[in-house]
């Protein structure tokens, strides 16, 4: 791996979001009743529930389908939904811990360069668009991946992709195309 | 042939039948031949009639729809506002006629059909170089940006077309003319025409642009703070000078922004840096008020400038590295001095550099290890020779790896010293990065997570109420309910 190069680079992941399904109906109310950190929102029909370690914030359905968000990887995720599901069978329903399947991942890179960003969407016109009145980042999506990556002036990155492998190929993929457009246009 | 109960009028006859004239339905006296009555040529009696959904209806394809013509023309309306060519007002049409009958746009509410107006003749205007800003869409069609940019981007790829992107230079004149500077408006000392202002303007937006001010910025504010810097260097008189960013919008009724200001700093900073090169003038008074003095100059000599700027910042740098080198090399033969006592220093800084490491501000993750080196010390984004190197393919490593790592000693010197975000060490980099806020996280992350490991029952047990809490909770609530009812019932008495 160490191919002589010392600039490596730092990939940070901030969020992990997964899902998975309990497999019986819950009972709202009694969550919100007996839970600890709860909150219970009848107008979305869900509650909020949140771990204290590791630090995931789940949404729960009555339907049973409960979505964690807030892990920084995904063995924190899954033990995370882990300890969720085993609350809820202290409570007192039928769980079973299935369908369990990390849907988003998010991670913040940063390059030791500044970019040009119009230089950046003109050599890469159809798939980086850039417009500085809606948004100061350019995005960049690549689709075989399925990945967004969100490109700063200041060389930081924020990828979002399905998993973290797709995540850091998608960093190796989009790292020459910001190399390039690192130079001043003009001494 | 049917028989009707039925006589006949002529003759009295009773034998009247049925006899259908092709469609036509007729009742004809058998004796005398004579027509009783006759039915409707016309076959549908009040079905047709009934109310059917435009959608459903034939008319879809023989009448256009009345919002399709309605945007046309609206289309028509606003590139006559903006006086805009011919063709690209028949391109804007074109446009809209095919959007309009597209999924994404037929069923839609009104306010993202007017959006999808402004969208298509913002299109037709970038594909003619014709400079016009997506603010000024917005602001025309009444509907907020977002919409009008989600709306933008969803027609470029309908439209399957690339659009090319307005610089902001091109905007910088149309939106000069919108400050009321004139004699007419203001008093003599303070007026200037925007030809004026736009001219220096534009040469004050691209030195920003060279150093990173312009890049990932909204173009209004970048705008508005080089008009304002260009009316004071215009004509540097005290009373100008006194104006702040504030007072010059209330006077050229234009609504103020707060990050313009900020604009305005950072231009002037770079202006000031830029005047600190000039050799007919001292170095070390430069102040950002003053600035606006010496604008003409250093806008004129800009290029020659930014090279001198560029060469007095990689000399400063050699020369720090150079001390800083010096300083090592004494700290080292001290050390050498002391190596003899202490065996261990080799297998000491492998642990003293993953101490140091932990207080690195980069950061651990738990899925992908960080590196454990910081970049070198160089200027990446300005290299004096300009020679392009090819692009070092990135690697990720492993931060629990590799006590080998660097070199033992002079790696471990290197990382007494705080490590220096890249943006400090360039002479222009974009204000975010030069004042980069280090990434704090805590040093006692999840490190050996699998995702399987047992859960305990203590740990799940703080997430359950006891059952005595439930109880009070209870009861809380319903004493509370009880006397927010009594309350009331107080009230209405």
């Amino acid at each position: 791996m160490d191919s002589g190069n010392e600039d490596a680079l730092d990939i940070i992941i901030t969020n992990v979001v997964a899902t998975f399904r309990t497999r019986c109906h819950l009972n709202l109310r009694l969550i919100a009743l007996e839970g600890v950190n709860v909150i219970y929102k009848p107008e979305v029909g869900k509650v909020l529930m949140k771990l204290r370690k590791p630090k995931i914030t789940a949404s729960i359905w009555s339907s049973g389908k409960i979505i964690c968000t807030g892990a920084t990887s995904e063995d924190e995720c899954k033990v995370g939904a882990r300890r969720l599901a085993r609350t809820l069978q202290k409570l007192g329903f039928r769980v079973r811990f299935s369908d369990y399947k990390v849907v988003n991942v998010l991670a913040v890179c940063s390059m030791p360069f500044s970019i040009r960003l119009i230089d950046f969407t003109k050599k890469n016109r159809p798939i980086a668009s850039y417009e500085p009145e809606l948004h100061p980042a350019a995005t960049y999506r690549i689709k075989q991946i399925k990945a967004t990556v969100q490109v700063f002036s200041t060389g930081s990155i924020t990828v979002t992709g399905p998993n973290v492998q797709t995540v850091a190929t998608a960093v190796e993929q989009i790292y020459p195309l910001l190399f390039e457009c690192q130079k001043p246009l003009r001494k | 042939m049917l028989r009707a109960a039925r006589s006949c009028p002529q003759c009295g006859s009773s034998s009247v039948v049925q006899d259908d004239l092709y469609a036509e339905s007729q009742l004809v006296c058998q004796d005398c031949g004579s027509v009783v009555s006759e039915g409707l040529l016309v076959t549908d009696t009040g079905a047709g009639t009934a109310d059917v959904r435009y959608s459903h209806s034939t008319a879809v394809s023989k009448v256009p729809c009345r919002n399709l013509i309605k945007g046309l023309q609206r289309v028509r309306a606003l590139c006559r506002i903006l006086r805009l060519t011919y063709d690209v007002e028949e391109l804007a049409e074109v446009y809209f006629r095919k959007a309009y009958t597209h999924a994404s746009f037929i069923r839609v509410t009104l306010a993202k059909k007017e959006a999808l107006v402004g969208c298509c003749v913002l299109v037709s205007c970038r594909l003619r170089n014709w400079p016009l800003a997506l603010g000024t869409i917005s602001g025309l069609v009444e509907t907020d940006p977002a919409l009008v940019g989600g709306v933008f981007k969803e027609l470029e790829k309908i439209l399957d077309v690339e659009v090319p992107k307005s610089s902001i230079t091109d905007v910088l004149e149309a939106h000069s003319r919108e400050y009321k500077l004139s004699s007419a408006h203001v008093p003599e000392e303070l007026a200037e025409t925007s030809a004026d202002l736009a001219k220096r303007a534009v040469a004050l937006v691209e030195l920003a642009t060279d150093s990173w001010i312009v890049t990932g910025r909204h173009p209004v504010h970048v705008m508005m703070a080089a008009i304002f810097i260009s009316w004071q260097s215009l004509r540097p008189t005290k009373t100008r000078l006194r104006y702040s960013l504030n007072k010059f919008c209330r006077l050229s009724h234009m609504p103020l922004n707060k990050t313009a200001v900020q604009r305005v700093g950072e231009m002037k900073e770079v202006l000031c840096r830029l005047g600190q090169e000039i050799p007919w003038l001292r170095a070390d008074w430069w102040v950002p008020d003053d600035v606006a003095l010496h604008v003409e100059d250093i806008l004129q000599h800009r290029h020659a400038l930014l090279r001198e700027a560029l060469r007095t910042h990689e000399a400063s740098q050699k020369a720090e590295e150079a001390s800083q080198g010096a300083e090592e090399e004494e700290e080292e033969e001290e050390s050498r001095g002391t190596e003899g006592e202490s065996r261990g220093t080799e297998g000491e800084s492998p642990g003293a550099q993953e101490d140091r490491q932990g207080t690195q501000e980069e950061t651990q993750g738990n899925g992908i290890q960080p590196s454990t080196v910081d970049p070198p010390p160089r200027a990446p984004g300005h290299q004096p020779d300009g020679t392009d190197t090819p692009p070092e393919p990135c690697t990720l490593k492993a931060v629990n790896g590799d006590p080998e790592e660097g070199g033992g000693e002079t790696q471990g010197t290197q990382e007494q010293r705080p490590a220096v975000h890249w943006g400090k060490r360039v002479l222009f980099a974009p204000p975010c990065a030069r004042h980069a806020k280090v990434c704090r996280t805590d040093a006692s992350r999840w490190a050996e997570v699998n995702g399987d490991e047992e859960i305990s029952d203590s740990e799940i047990d703080s997430y359950i109420r006891r059952p005595q809490e439930v109880r009070d909770y209870l009861q809380t609530q319903q004493q509370l309910l009880a006397a927010t009812e009594d309350q009331e019932y107080s009230v209405k008495k």
